[in-house]
């Protein structure tokens, strides 16, 4: 749990960068953004080899497992939505690395070399997310950046971010997020949350 | 070089303050530096009566620093778009007590901040390099570039005035033609030194992505500006056109794992260059081999250590800066944690590897979170390729001599200084129980550090740059 946990501190630091390196003078550095995208990733990859292995634990029998793709794409929808409300607490300091066995699992089922072949199948897996975020959420067209600013390396990254924040708009306080069983009860904090309302005005500047 | 038997050692030479008022302002304040060290103490004190708030602005942060090629005069550049020359004094019988310092020369704006109408984005007038071009006539000329446009400067001294003009009289205003009545000559009459700063050619709308680099050719006519996806190549007489010489943009941008962050020139042979990578790759390229030099003549890797792979391994990877050695037989790589030197006929290791803070290595999490992470560390040989030197965090720095394979960790700061005493060796307490003089990991002060350093073509003289002070050491013996 405490790699899970780090790891998802981890891709929240990582997204609140992201969308604040947008934000900052000079544009989008495209050289910043490819970094945080690569820890992003080893982020996302860490978290769900570590899920992964916590599922091997509580069900060691069964023989098959669902596919990672399906459930992810509401974990990580789920991740950003608990993203923003996180971001206040992520700056405190990292003491603990991740775990040993999350390293030693990770470094495994990772190739060596180049990982040419994980950038294209993330972002597969971005543009499924998009699509699974179309279904739920309306985005009303003001708060889609203009063509202009979605340049740059990520557009669709770009998109999703956009989309995940805007849903969290329109999503009232009233619903919580959908989560399966087996996850550990998270606290869902929603409105009052300073940083969410600024985060949402930023969403609505753009 | 490092402290030995003999009083040896690195001493504060000069030291310039950046500080937060207007630019004119400022400079007078950089003017007042020239003194000897021992006067170092009383000048604190003036400057600190001056302001209530001893507090600069960010635009003062000096973001690159590079001498020329005699070593006389020294160039830094600011995040306020600003680029202040410094002049080595002579060292003549008549002021024994000058040591060769530097004052102030020069000082202009260089870059204003722009705006892209197209895209909706600033561009940013930080200075990130200087770049001086060898000394042809009495004038100097200087590329200085920011995110998206190179400038050349020229550099030159008026100390003669003419005086005795016919049409106008010696306000300047012209004079009614009636009143003229006989002709003369005008006269050359000396006047007060005056350094003029020019721009005789503005480099501009060739790069889509930030310029990381500039490199002057050894053929003193053509030079390079690499920004993080091309690399063009243009003729210092010709604005309007550039080649493009290596493009890694893929088709699809979503597939982009590498960018570009260093290049430079050889320094002999005017067909070679090399450029960096954020994947901790090298890449040497001859541009006689094709128009296009996508495809490297040779292609330098450090096969990873799997033992030290971390979760930041691919961040550390990435190099900040190139530099090829003066003989140009080597060149030498700085990443996040060392430095490495390269034999260009061994694609396959670094022939050296030296740690800058390997202790750093066990705190990466939290360097992330703070954006340490992100910072670029630039290097610099001596002149003898002898020794090389980076910096560090805490206002430290690193020298690594490379034949006695000894190094030194030394801090630049004003307390540290003191007059016609040598630097003191710093070290860091990575464990355990910390000695006397030692300063632990968690003490180190992370906004205080050197990015940016450069060393005396051919003197031990060596010039750090700590946020907004500039400190120049010289190594003398007593």
């Amino acid at each position: 749990m405490e790699v899970q946990k780090e790891a998802q501190r981890i891709m929240t630091l990582s997204v609140w960068k992201m969308y604040h390196s947008r934000m900052q003078r000079g544009g989008l550095r495209l050289h910043r953004s490819l970094q945080l995208s690569l820890v992003m990733r080893s982020a996302r990859e860490l978290y769900l080899s570590a899920k992964v292995e916590a599922l091997d634990l509580e069900t060691p029998s069964t023989p098959t497992r669902c596919p990672p793709l399906s459930p992810e794409p509401m974990d990580t929808q789920e991740d950003e939505e608990e993203a923003s409300p996180r971001a206040a607490e992520t700056l405190a300091r990292c003491s603990a690395h991740p775990a040993r066995v999350g390293r030693k699992r990770r470094s495994s089922s990772l190739s060596n070399g180049v990982d040419a072949g994980l950038v294209p199948s993330k972002k597969a897996r971005l543009e499924e997310k998009e699509e699974a975020e179309d279904a739920s959420s309306e985005v009303p067209d003001r708060l889609l950046p203009p063509p202009a600013q979605a340049e740059g390396a990520f557009p669709n990254l770009a998109r999703v971010l956009q989309r995940s924040f805007s849903g969290l708009l329109n999503r009232g306080p009233t619903a919580p997020p959908t989560a399966p069983p087996a996850r550990d009860a998270k606290p869902v904090c929603r409105p009052a949350d300073p940083v969410l309302s600024v985060l949402v005005r930023a969403v609505v500047a753009f | 070089m490092f402290s030995g038997p003999r009083q040896r050692g690195l001493r504060l030479l000069t030291h310039a303050e950046w500080c937060g008022v207007p630019s004119e302002a400022s400079v007078l304040l950089c003017k007042t530096v020239s003194m000897r060290a021992g006067d170092l103490a009383q000048w604190f004190r003036c400057l600190l009566h001056k302001r209530k708030d001893p507090s600069w602005i960010s635009a003062d942060i000096i973001s690159t620093v590079e001498f020329n090629y005699s070593g006389d005069l020294l160039a830094t550049g600011d995040k306020g778009g600003r680029v202040v020359i410094f002049q080595r004094e002579q060292e003549s019988k008549s002021r024994p007590h000058s040591r060769g310092e530097y004052n102030v020369y020069s000082t202009f704006q260089s870059h204003e901040p722009e705006f892209d109408y197209l895209k909706s984005l600033e561009i940013e007038e930080k200075i990130n390099k200087i770049r001086w071009l060898p000394q042809q006539n009495a004038a100097h000329f200087l590329l200085s570039t920011n995110d998206k446009t190179i400038k050349l400067w020229k550099i030159s001294e008026r100390d003669k005035r003419a005086e005795g003009y016919n049409l106008k009289d010696e306000d300047g205003r012209l004079r009614d033609p009636f009143r003229i009545t006989a002709l003369r000559v005008p006269i050359l009459k000396p006047m007060d030194l005056m350094v003029e700063a020019s721009p005789r050619r503005i480099f501009a709308n060739a790069h889509t992505y930030h310029i990381n680099s500039i490199s002057v050719n050894s053929d003193h006519e053509t030079y390079l500006s690499a920004d993080d996806l091309r690399i063009n190549l243009w003729h210092l007489e010709i604005t309007d056109r550039s080649f493009n010489i290596v493009d890694i943009k893929p088709a699809n941008m979503e597939e982009l794992t590498e960018v570009i962050t260093a290049a430079e020139f050889h320094p002999h042979q005017c067909n070679v260059f090399v450029y960096s990578s954020s994947k901790g790759t090298i890449r040497l390229c001859d541009m006689r081999s094709s128009a296009l030099c996508d495809r490297h003549s040779k292609f330098f890797e450090e096969p990873e250590d799997p033992s030290s792979r971390s979760f930041f391994s691919e961040i550390i990877s990435s190099i900040s800066d190139v530099k090829f050695s003066h003989s140009g037989r080597y060149m030498m790589t700085r990443d996040y944690l060392s430095v490495k030197v390269w034999d260009l006929n061994m694609e396959s290791r670094p022939v050296e590897t030296h740690q800058v803070h390997e202790y750093l290595r066990s705190k990466l999490c939290s360097l992330y979170e703070n954006d340490c992470i992100f910072d670029k560390f630039e290097c610099c040989w001596n002149g003898s390729d002898s020794a090389i030197m980076t910096g560090s965090y805490n206002n430290f720095f690193r020298m690594f001599d490379r034949n006695t394979r000894r190094d030194v960790t030394l801090e630049a700061s004003r307390e540290n200084s003191k007059p016609r005493a040598s630097l003191k060796p710093r070290k860091v307490c990575t464990g355990g129980k910390r000695k006397k003089d030692e300063i632990s990991v968690d003490s180190l002060d992370f906004n205080k550090k050197i990015l940016h350093t450069a060393w005396h073509p051919m003197e031990n003289i060596i010039a750090v740059a700590a946020t907004n002070n500039l400190y120049i050491f010289q190594d003398k013996i007593n």
